[in-house]
């Protein structure tokens, strides 16, 4: 199982730079290891949360070659909160999960420019929501929801298999 | 349990401040070295194995797609083919009607066009069913020609049909005359489907192979100079009463869909009529 949780927070964060891009809809990439670390943040609570986005986040953060700690710092935030508040949420329905989804990657997009903001980063905010964080917000809440249901179903089967 | 949880979201975002800064102030190289050395590994066998099942992936589409445009291909290529098919049909049928109108308007003639609805080539019996008949006017005996020549004559009328006896029919014998020498004689069908020339000539006649055998004009049936065919072989019997020559017929009775019936006028020489022929 921690083999699992490794390859999953690894592989998830360095993942999104190579194999990411072949899921690319429109020019719209989902962000695979916020997804992944949300998961974990669910099933594992917060503490894992937390250490996963930040492990996550980091080699995401390295991969892209951006400013690093800037993504370690807002997916460490979102998986401690998704683990925190998790376990109040009725996470198995996919009218909470797409939904959900979509909120915790425009909160952790907006938390990523606000911290980019205080290092100078350029960009516009409202070209920044309009083209990358509401369409991969979007992207995420129904890659995320198909992955839930995904899960659930592979559990099915391995329950039944005696 | 929570305490902890939020320690280490403190130490997390404490390290995530310091990487940043230093990076603001052009350090944490160090950090990003080590982090690379991990990542680069890593990265170069994912892309590996991305661009392996892109490229199976790839294959398959590209196999997919020669597939559906190889079926999209044969189904225009068919389309075409029967386009094709129709368009020549069309234009040859276009031809054919064009030659029988050309013969219908220099013939000095009443006619009437029919089309062949029906063959029957038994051997019995040589026979079309053209589709005029009571109803059209039509009479027994009716001469039937193509623009190629004489197809026969109406031997039954119908309500909307007709039957043609058709010169190779065995029962049928026209009066006829060899172009060149004059020579006279009967044209006869033949159970095998082919046409002789009966004629009465001493020496022979004179007939040379390739001569033009027309219709006579005599007995009043056909009128005259509508051509027969053409003189294949000659069975010269020397001292014998009549000589025989093969003629291969100038229509050919198993393909011909559209004839004129000669419906009226008086019966003369029609062979100028069919001059390109003789």
């Amino acid at each position: 199982m921690r083999t699992f949780l490794a390859i999953a927070v690894l592989g998830g964060g360095v993942a999104h730079a190579t194999v990411g891009s072949a899921l690319r809809i429109a020019d719209v990439a989902p962000d695979i290891p916020l997804i992944v670390v949300v998961l974990l943040a669910l099933r594992r609570g917060p503490e894992f949360g937390c250490g996963a986005g930040f492990v996550a986040g980091l080699l995401q953060d390295a991969a892209t070659g951006g400013l690093l700690g800037v993504q370690a710092l807002t997916k460490a935030v979102v998986g401690f909160a998704i683990g925190v508040v998790g376990s109040r949420l009725r996470v198995s329905q996919p009218l909470v999960q797409v939904p959900g989804l979509v909120l915790l990657s425009v909160l952790e997009g907006l938390a990523r420019f606000g911290l980019l903001q205080l290092f100078h980063f350029p960009a516009p905010f409202g070209e920044l929501m309009t083209y990358v964080v509401l369409p991969q917000a979007l992207y995420n809440g129904f890659l995320g929801a198909a992955l839930v249901l995904a899960l659930a179903w592979a559990e099915t089967l391995k329950d039944r298999t005696p | 349990m929570r305490i902890r949880a939020l320690a280490l979201l403190g130490i997390v975002a404490g390290v995530c401040l310091v990487l940043l800064t230093l990076q603001m102030r052009g350090g944490a190289g160090l950090a990003s070295e080590a982090l690379a050395v991990v990542t680069t590994p890593v990265q170069t066998v994912l892309a590996r194995i991305n661009r392996a099942t892109l490229g199976v992936w790839g294959t398959y589409r590209d196999w997919k797609n020669v597939r559906t445009d190889n079926r999209r291909l044969r189904e225009e290529t068919q389309r075409l083919r029967v386009e094709a098919l129709r368009v020549s049909e069309t234009d040859a049928e276009n031809q054919r009607l064009r030659r029988l109108l050309a013969l219908k308007e220099s013939l000095p003639l009443e006619t009437m066009a029919g089309e062949i609805i029906a063959r029957e080539w038994g051997g019995w019996v040589r026979s079309l069913t053209v589709n005029r008949g009571r109803g059209d006017s039509v009479v027994r005996l009716t001469a039937v020609i193509a623009p190629d020549g004489l197809v026969g004559r109406i031997i039954d009328v119908r309500a909307g049909s007709s039957i043609v006896q058709v010169l190779t029919d065995p029962a049928s014998n026209v009066g006829a005359h060899v172009v060149r020498t004059r020579t006279p004689g009967i044209v006869e069908g033949e159970p095998r489907g082919t046409l002789r020339f009966k004629y009465m000539a001493r020496d022979g006649g004179g007939l040379r192979v390739g001569d033009m055998v027309v219709t006579s004009g005599l007995g009043g049936l056909f009128p005259g100079g509508i051509p027969i065919g053409r003189v294949r072989t000659i069975d010269d019997r020397g001292a014998a009463l009549f000589s025989y020559a093969q003629v291969t017929p100038a229509v050919d009775f198993a393909r011909i869909d559209e004839v004129l019936l000669l419906i009226g006028g008086a019966v003369r020489d029609v062979a100028s009529s069919f001059k390109g022929d003789g």
